[in-house]
């Protein structure tokens, strides 16, 4: 039985420079003072433009079961790579580090998914070590 | 699902991301450097026009204007372009997590969603900016607009409404589709269609389609204005030619916006090679032209749908956030 865990660390962050170029401005939407990190059992992933959104499942420490939504980018992207719909299937356990959505709600940014086995998923590109094209 | 059933999925993703980094390396900006074929000639369409339908990239990580610290340096030698890369991609990489908090939301997910290519162009150029020949924007006129990418229309400062925000979070426009085309984080790629009198540049990013007539028709009048702007194109023996006026005043390209004269030139070059090259002409904001040159490499892969709109629960998202803020500030007031 897979024990999910819910942590929300606040901390007294300040906020800093100019935010990468992007489709949105992801620091009006999430929040730097709440870095958040989720262990949950995927039940969707919507590869939907312009931001894809992976949901799970996160069981609390009350047993109160939450679902999140976990934003992420362009799916074209991962097409071109070949991955799919059925590339991450419902079932799966993954650990999200990310931020929590400014306005309360169950949404946070993913800048890290991995597996529980510590894997990273969706990493590549011009990561240091990867392939060059 | 049981444990075995879960490690045999994660086989299959570990063994599917695996599959992508070989897609990449199906598409090696490499390709477009060895030297042009002598026996190459122009494929032709049946009317006798230069060939040049297909899906085309302009992903390249060469920036616009040329680095100070590459002042004097044209060109790379290939040697130090590899260096360069690594450097520059090293910097880029969005899975470091070595900034403040602020910079880590802003880099938001794993460099795995990025698609800006890795490479610099395949000429070696040190920028895009070919001309002035310092590589650099030449200096605006005295009160001219400030520069900018995403448009006018929404300076990003204000969170109202949705009218309050840039064009890109509207879904309206994301500047790099166009016109002109300049390479940006993702959907760097652009699919040309050609008739006997029309030539169609439909842009992944955002799936804007520019219609261009070839055969000469009268002006718009002076002020009805697009998004895209009105477009003229003719030929210029076995180039292109695309000239765009006519942009409204709520977007803009580094600043030029309504007053914009856009010339851009494709010229087929290789059989997986497109040059591409585009002028910027707007005496209200540069003190002269300023000309860009992007190689275009072949995509032999697929052209993907980006229904911005369909999908763009980030806008309320931001907005949501904004409300969040003010409640909370107005709670901290009252107290």
């Amino acid at each position: 039985m897979r024990h999910a865990i819910l942590t929300i660390a606040v901390g007294g962050l300040l906020m800093g420079p100019a935010t990468a170029r992007a489709h949105h401005a992801f620091t009006a939407e999430f929040d730097a003072n709440q870095p958040i990190q989720l262990r949950g059992i995927v039940t969707k992933v919507e590869l939907i433009n312009p931001h894809s959104w992976i949901h799970i499942d996160v069981t609390g420490d009350n047993g109160e079961v939450t679902n999140w939504a976990i934003e992420g980018g362009t799916p074209n992207t991962l097409f071109r790579q070949g991955v799919t719909q059925g590339s991450l299937p419902p079932g799966v356990e993954v650990i999200v580090d990310g931020y929590r959505a400014i306005d309360g709600s169950f949404r946070a940014n993913g800048r890290d998914i991995t597996l529980t086995d510590g894997r990273k998923i969706f990493i590549g590109g011009s990561s240091p070590g990867a392939p060059t094209q | 699902m049981s444990d075995p059933e879960v490690q045999m999925h994660c086989r299959r993703i570990a063994c599917l991301l695996a599959m992508g980094i070989a897609a990449t390396l199906t598409i090696p900006p490499a390709f477009a450097q060895t030297p042009a074929d002598p026996d190459w000639t122009v494929p032709r369409t049946p009317d006798g026009r230069p060939e040049l339908q297909g899906l085309w990239s302009y992903a390249t990580i060469t920036p616009l204007e040329r680095p100070a610290d590459l002042a004097d340096k044209e060109f790379f030698t290939e040697e130090e372009a590899r260096a360069w890369e690594d450097e520059r991609l090293r910097e880029m990489n969005m899975d470091r997590r070595d900034g403040t908090a602020a910079q880590d939301v802003s880099r938001a997910y794993n460099d795995f969603w990025w698609d800006r290519g890795n490479s610099v162009v395949s000429t070696l150029r040190t920028s895009l900016v070919i001309d002035p020949p310092d590589g650099r924007i030449p200096l605006r006129v005295p009160g001219g607009r400030g520069r900018g990418f995403g448009g006018l229309a929404g300076l990003g400062g204000r969170y109202d409404g949705p009218e309050d925000r840039p064009l890109a979070e509207r879904c309206i426009l994301l500047g790099s589709g166009g016109a002109p085309m300049v390479p940006t984080f993702y959907n760097n790629n652009v699919q040309l269609f050609q008739t006997g009198d029309h030539v169609v540049l439909v842009n992944e990013m955002i799936h804007d389609a520019r219609i261009v007539p070839l055969t000469p028709r009268s002006g718009l009048p002076e002020d009805i204005r697009l998004w895209l702007g009105d477009s003229q194109g003719y030929w210029d023996g076995d180039t292109l030619v695309v000239e765009t006026t006519h942009f409204n005043d709520r977007r803009s390209y580094q600043g030029a916006a309504e007053n914009l004269h856009l010339t851009e030139r494709f010229t087929r070059t290789g059989e997986d090679t497109l040059l591409y090259q585009f002028t910027i002409d707007d005496p209200t904001v540069y003190t002269r032209p300023w000309t860009v040159e992007i190689p275009l490499w072949r995509n032999h892969d697929l052209m993907y749908e980006y229904a911005c709109h369909e999908g763009n629960e980030a806008l309320a998202g931001v907005l949501a956030g904004a409300r969040a803020r003010e409640a909370a500030a107005a709670e901290e007031e009252d107290r």
